[in-house]
């Protein structure tokens, strides 16, 4: 039996992509087909997808690459002390958000940040003093993602701070983020007034010590099922993190009650804490999707997006198939709301590593799963709905876990195919937050924001490169 | 709107223009009654009959809603035309699968695991009749059978009619020359059986099946054990099909095909 | 009674769809009993109670799956678990019948509707990404578009024959599977011949000449008109051929082209030769489209008819020499192949002296406009300018029905026709259509024949009118 026995011996079931006249034909011949409204890629990307379409090698890698990211079962088992978990961390070493930055290209915010840290760390005794000493390269930068981290808008993790670890029960693959220090005047966005600093002090002498307590206590805590659940509840991962937060307060709960070795006021301004802070999750869920990133990284000839992350100047992007590189593009001012009195005037360009949500299967990609976002971004609730449909266009697979119920428990969307990116037009969604431009504003905003284009045509060429 | 009709119907379709009465009309489908014969005029996402016309739109688009129980439709030169509706048929299907060759292992192989029973539906005698080529006993399988159980199409029809068809279309892909002669002798009584004893739709379909020509996932599987597709997925579509309909045909179907491995070993034995 | 309890960690579902997915694990048969729950307390109390065993489910939690089947045969655990997979399988691709944007890429519009064949017309240099992509899902490819770089082809060739899938074009205008026809193609009477042509057109006239002589037609297959180069060797028509031989519903195959190179033209007649089902060859420019289908007939054992034609009554026209007026290149050439032995020298180029035949579908004359067999506007100007031409005593035009092509060409060409004839020149059709075409091929011929001129079924015959005419003075 032939190979082709199959076209033969049954009618055809036609799609089409080019002149509507085809279609139509068939039509009028009693049959239904579907068009693709198909537009030519991205100008500077032609040569590039011929090549990465010749033949199954990236078709095959991406297989790889997409399931290894799905593959993770990510678990919160510790909280340790930055210095005590990042090799090479010296006294001087920061780890921000985004693809690499010197302070003299840094924003607002993310020299706030820096200034902040500097005070809590004691390298300075006053933010002029901070700042000078920054700018003269007292301080090394170095991106949270080189180093198994991520950090949400200015993301500054300094050696003293504690750090949430996060492990795959189904590999050896770790991921750290700072913990969330809640809204308002805090460090990420870019503050470094006493409270801040004084937070922060809290946090590594109460708030970590605590959680590690509560850790040893009832065991390691599985963020991928948490994360499921609150999907199912509203959440979007990013911009609404209530319900994970509220979920994790329950799964900690008992042990902070009873069982944590730790004061029992301590253990009371740890629950307020996160009662307080309905953010509290998103640094958690983000190194629940870094384990994933890392684990989909390296696979050559793979056009899986494994990083979108901002420094509030440029906006980078990663590709499991190109290694290390970053592709970069100026951070695009966010579509947004503002809060109060505050205008598009007083915004910061887009900036922290939150955006691995998306990378993942989860924010503005999950839209669909918290329509209550859009009224916070100015949208409407079928609006949500559709830019998440939108995104099954320029994505690998449907999340096993990650379901939205108004799509009929859909996987959302997740593994942005930086091929079909460039090809289709169609941008990653992001919901974020927005920082003010002036350090130690605080949120002004939040919007919907879309990756640049120009970093995917970038992470095309290069990965065709790669190709011989 | 365009229509693909079956190539069992072309004769009434073709000549010259004549009245029908219509049935029953469901969103789906409209039932029309023309001389003796039953035509269906179906949305694509019924299942295609082997007389009936296909039109593009879904049940959805609810387009035979203008159609009522007795009106007159109009059939002929190429059309089937209601009120409000004019379907033209601009293309054909072959109801009768082409199964090319296959061998007796073949089958015992493609059919191995599948259930050739329905609850509360008789299968012994049928197959006894099938097995040693007997019209008189088939016939007399046949009146336990047809009419038994509720619906458009009972039960009992439609297992009888998957087991007429398996028996001709791969009888004749085995290259069983007595299993078509078996089948030519019944086709005229068992008509007048089912005219009396069921839906006059139902008989129309026993009718085809007789010939070979059946619905079109009926089809797919009998193309799938001839070893022209994926077994398992085409029966697995046949279930699915309609309430009773789709199991009792492919448990019908599996009979025949146990009757038919039956004769032929039974014939080289000899 | 086999028992199997198995845990999945880590994957969540909702405690509605898990009872869901218990009660249809349940209906499976040969399953007495089943469980389907996350492995909280309350679950694995119950699973104890359910007889299972308790050892295999020794320091699960609450996020985790837990799946325990009581069966009576491995065959009924198979079975539950792809009822399992198939009740926690969301609907994959259109979700709740919500707005959801277009397919942007033939690959996700295929997923959409299950496509097994996608029909690409983008433009050429763009074709071979969405061509690898269709044939990396799986699907057969017909390439409506043309230039497309020959490398391109031969790539997407190769991957489609180590797949089991059938590339048809670049440049494939027409292709019928089972009776839809894909792209240019006539409406067929079913039957048991089946084609396979590098030349759409040239089907396109073979379907016309057997739908008049009565026969029917399966599959035609194109493999567009790059296929029977040297450099891509006949590739798809091999392929092709092979398919159809092995096809039980094909009773007789015929190969359309224009003549190939003698080693492609040899492979193809040697593998044409070894197939069982009998195969005739038409390479037009050794023969005609009413020749290979008289040996088709002749095969089938059936008369060779006379073609339906609709002739002019007889008039006298004013001397000159022909002016064809081709849509396509393949009737022009087999008209000029025809009619040289009866005209001499048949120039092929506007402005070239005597009798000159041209293709208006060539891209000089398509820049910024539809193929002239959907607009005519260009051929209809020529002809009026023909009608005007002193030096023009016949027109030969080619008019193509079916589906894709213009809804009337008769419409419009038949006031010009009249005006042409009216000033002195014959005008001869050939009209390439079915019984069952949309335009209605009958009444497409009366306009045009009302309209004074003569229309033939057969492009060879047309071709052999109008040199007729040329050479006497009369219509008949």
């Amino acid at each position: 039996m032939s190979d082709l026995s199959q076209l033969l011996d049954t009618e055809p079931v036609v799609a089409t992509a080019g002149t509507d006249m085809l279609a139509a034909s068939i039509e009028q011949q009693g049959s239904v087909v579907e068009r693709a409204d198909w537009r030519p890629p991205h100008a500077g990307t032609e040569k590039a997808l011929a090549v990465l379409f010749s033949d199954d090698r990236m078709r095959d890698a991406n297989a790889t690459a997409i399931s290894r990211m799905l593959a993770v079962r990510p678990h919160l088992v510790d909280i340790k002390v930055a210095r005590d978990v990042f090799p090479g961390m010296t006294d001087r070493t920061f780890l921000h958000a985004g693809p690499p930055l010197e302070w003299d290209r840094a924003s607002g915010p993310m020299r706030g940040a820096i200034i902040g840290a500097m005070l809590y760390e004691g390298l300075a005794d006053d933010p002029d003093a901070a700042a000078a000493k920054a700018a003269g390269g007292a301080i090394d930068l170095s991106p949270c993602h080189h180093h198994g981290a991520v950090g949400p808008m200015a993301g500054v993790t300094s050696p003293s701070m504690p750090v949430a670890v996060v492990t795959d029960a189904a590999g050896d693959g770790v991921a750290y983020s700072t913990l969330n220090e809640g809204l308002g005047k805090v460090l990420r966005y870019g503050a470094f007034a006493q409270e801040a600093i004084d937070r922060l002090h809290w946090m590594d002498e109460v708030l970590g010590p605590v959680l590690s307590a509560v850790l040893r206590s009832r065991g390691p805590i599985d963020l991928q099922s948490l994360i499921a659940q609150a999907l199912q509840m509203g959440d979007d991962g990013h911009n609404r993190n209530r319900a994970v937060t509220s979920l994790f307060l329950r799964e900690i709960g008992g042990a902070l009650v009873d069982g944590a070795d730790a004061p029992i006021d301590q253990r009371a301004e740890v629950f307020k804490f996160i009662d307080g802070n309905d953010h509290f999750m998103l640094n958690l869920v983000m190194a629940a999707g870094k384990l994933g990133s890392d684990a989909a990284s390296g696979v050559p000839a793979s056009s899986l997006v494994t990083v979108m992350a901002r420094n509030g100047t440029d906006f980078g992007i990663r590709l499991s198939g190109t290694g290390d590189q970053w592709f970069v593009a100026p951070a695009p001012p966010v579509d947004g709301l503002y809060l109060g009195a505050f205008t598009q005037e007083d915004a910061s360009p887009d900036i922290g590593d939150s955006t691995i949500t998306e990378t993942v299967g989860l924010g503005g990609l999950a839209m669909a799963a918290a329509p209550a976002i859009v009224g916070f971004v100015g949208g409407t609730a079928a609006g949500a709905v559709r830019r998440t449909l939108a995104m099954y266009e320029i994505t690998m697979a449907e999340h096993p876990a990650y379901q939205i119920p108004m799509l009929e428990f859909r996987g959302t969307p997740v593994g942005i195919d930086a091929a079909r990116v460039v090809r289709t037009g169609v941008l990653p969604q992001i919901n974020t937050g927005i920082a003010g431009k002036v350090p130690g504003t605080g949120m002004v905003g939040a919007g919907l924001v879309e990756a640049p284009m120009e970093c995917f045509v970038q992470g095309i060429n290069a990965l065709a490169a790669t190709m011989n | 709107m365009p229509g693909v009709a079956s190539t069992a119907i072309r004769g009434v379709l073709s000549e010259p223009d004549t009245t029908a009465t219509v049935l029953g009309t469901a969103s789906h489908a409209v039932w029309l009654l023309v001389d003796r014969e039953v035509i269906v005029v179906s949305t694509r996402d019924a299942t295609r009959l082997p007389n009936g016309v296909e039109i593009a739109a879904g049940a959805a688009a609810d387009v035979f809603r203008m159609v009522h129980h007795g009106a007159s439709v109009t059939i002929g030169s190429g059309q089937v035309v209601f009120e409000g509706l004019t379907v033209d048929v601009v293309r054909w299907w072959n109801p009768r699968p082409i199964l090319g060759r296959t061998s007796t292992t073949e089958l015992a192989a493609a059919t191995a695991g599948l259930p050739s029973t329905v609850p509360d539906v008789e299968s012994g005698p049928l197959f006894a009749a099938l097995s040693a080529g007997m019209p008189g006993g088939i016939l007399n399988a046949a009146e336990s059978l047809i009419g038994r159980g509720p619906g458009l199409t009972p039960e009992g029809d439609d297992y009888l009619a998957g087991a007429l068809a398996a028996t001709r279309t791969l009888g004749e892909a085995v290259g069983s020359a007595a299993t078509a002669a078996m089948l030519d002798a019944v086709a005229g009584p068992l008509a007048l059986l089912a005219s009396i004893r069921t839906t006059t739709f139902s008989a129309a379909l026993i009718c085809h099946a007789v010939d070979g020509r059946v619905a079109a996932p009926a089809g797919a599987l009998l193309r799938a054990l001839a070893g022209r597709g994926d077994v398992a997925l085409s029966h697995r579509d046949l279930m699915h099909v309609g309430h009773t309909s789709g199991p009792a045909l492919a448990a019908g179907m599996v009979l025949g095909v146990r009757s038919l491995l039956q004769t032929q070993s039974t014939s080289q034995r000899r | 009674m086999l028992s199997r309890v198995e845990v999945h960690p880590g994957r969540y579902h909702d405690s509605v769809r898990l009872m869901q997915a218990s009660k249809a694990l349940q209906g499976v048969d040969g399953v007495s009993s089943a469980l389907v729950a996350m492995a909280t307390e309350l679950n694995l109390s119950l699973l104890e109670d359910m007889g299972f065993d308790m050892d295999a489910v020794v320091g699960i939690g609450p996020n985790d799956l837990l799946l325990a089947i009581h069966a009576e045969s491995e065959e009924a655990i198979a079975a539950a678990h792809r009822a399992l997979e198939e009740a926690l399988t969301p609907n994959v691709v259109r979700s709740g019948g919500l707005d959801a944007p277009d397919p942007k890429t033939i690959g996700t519009a295929a997923k959409i509707n299950g496509a097994d064949v996608a029909l690409l017309s983008v433009p050429g240099e763009h074709a071979f990404v969405e061509a690898m992509e269709a044939l990396q899902e799986g699907l057969h490819v017909m390439i409506f578009s043309d230039n497309v770089p020959i490398a391109d082809e031969i790539t997407l060739k190769k991957y489609g024959l180590e797949h089991g899938l059938l590339v048809m074009g670049p440049d494939c205008g027409t292709t019928i599977v089972n009776g839809l026809g894909l792209g240019f193609a006539n409406a067929v009477q079913p039957g048991s011949v089946s084609m396979v042509g590098a030349s759409g057109t040239g089907i396109q006239e073979m379907c016309a000449l057997l739908d008049d002589a009565g026969v029917g037609i399966r599959h035609a297959l194109g493999t567009g008109s790059h296929d029977l180069s040297e450099d891509v060797g006949a590739s798809s028509t091999l392929q092709a051929l092979e398919a159809l031989d092995e096809d039980p519903g094909t009773e007789l195959i015929v190969v359309i082209s224009k003549p190939p190179a003698a080693p492609v033209a040899e492979k193809v007649r040697r593998v044409a030769a070894a197939c069982a089902t009998p195969v005739v060859i038409t390479f037009m420019g050794e023969t005609t489209l009413e020749e290979g289908a008289g040996e088709v007939l002749d095969m089938l054992g059936r008369p060779r008819p006379t073609y339906e034609s609709w002739e002019a009554p007889p008039r006298s026209h004013r001397p000159g020499s022909v002016r064809g007026l081709f849509s396509g290149g393949t009737l022009r050439s087999e008209a000029r192949h025809v009619a040289m032995p009866l005209l001499g020298e048949i120039g092929t180029r506007e402005g070239d002296d005597g009798h000159t035949f041209i293709d208006y579908g060539d891209d000089e004359y398509t820049q910024g406009r539809a193929h002239p067999m959907i607009d005519q506007t260009v051929r209809v100007e020529r002809l009026a300018a023909a009608g005007q031409d002193e030096s023009v005593g016949v027109v030969l035009m080619d008019v193509v029905l079916g589906y894709g092509a213009n809804a009337n060409p008769a419409a419009e060409l038949a006031p010009i026709v009249e005006r042409v004839v009216s000033a002195g020149a014959a005008v001869v059709v050939s009209l390439c259509g079915t019984s069952g075409d949309p335009q209605g091929r009958d009444a497409q011929a009366s306009v045009l024949n009302d309209a004074g001129a003569s229309v033939y079924l057969s492009n060879a015959a047309a071709a052999i009118e109008a040199a007729r005419l040329a050479t006497t003075r009369t219509s008949s």
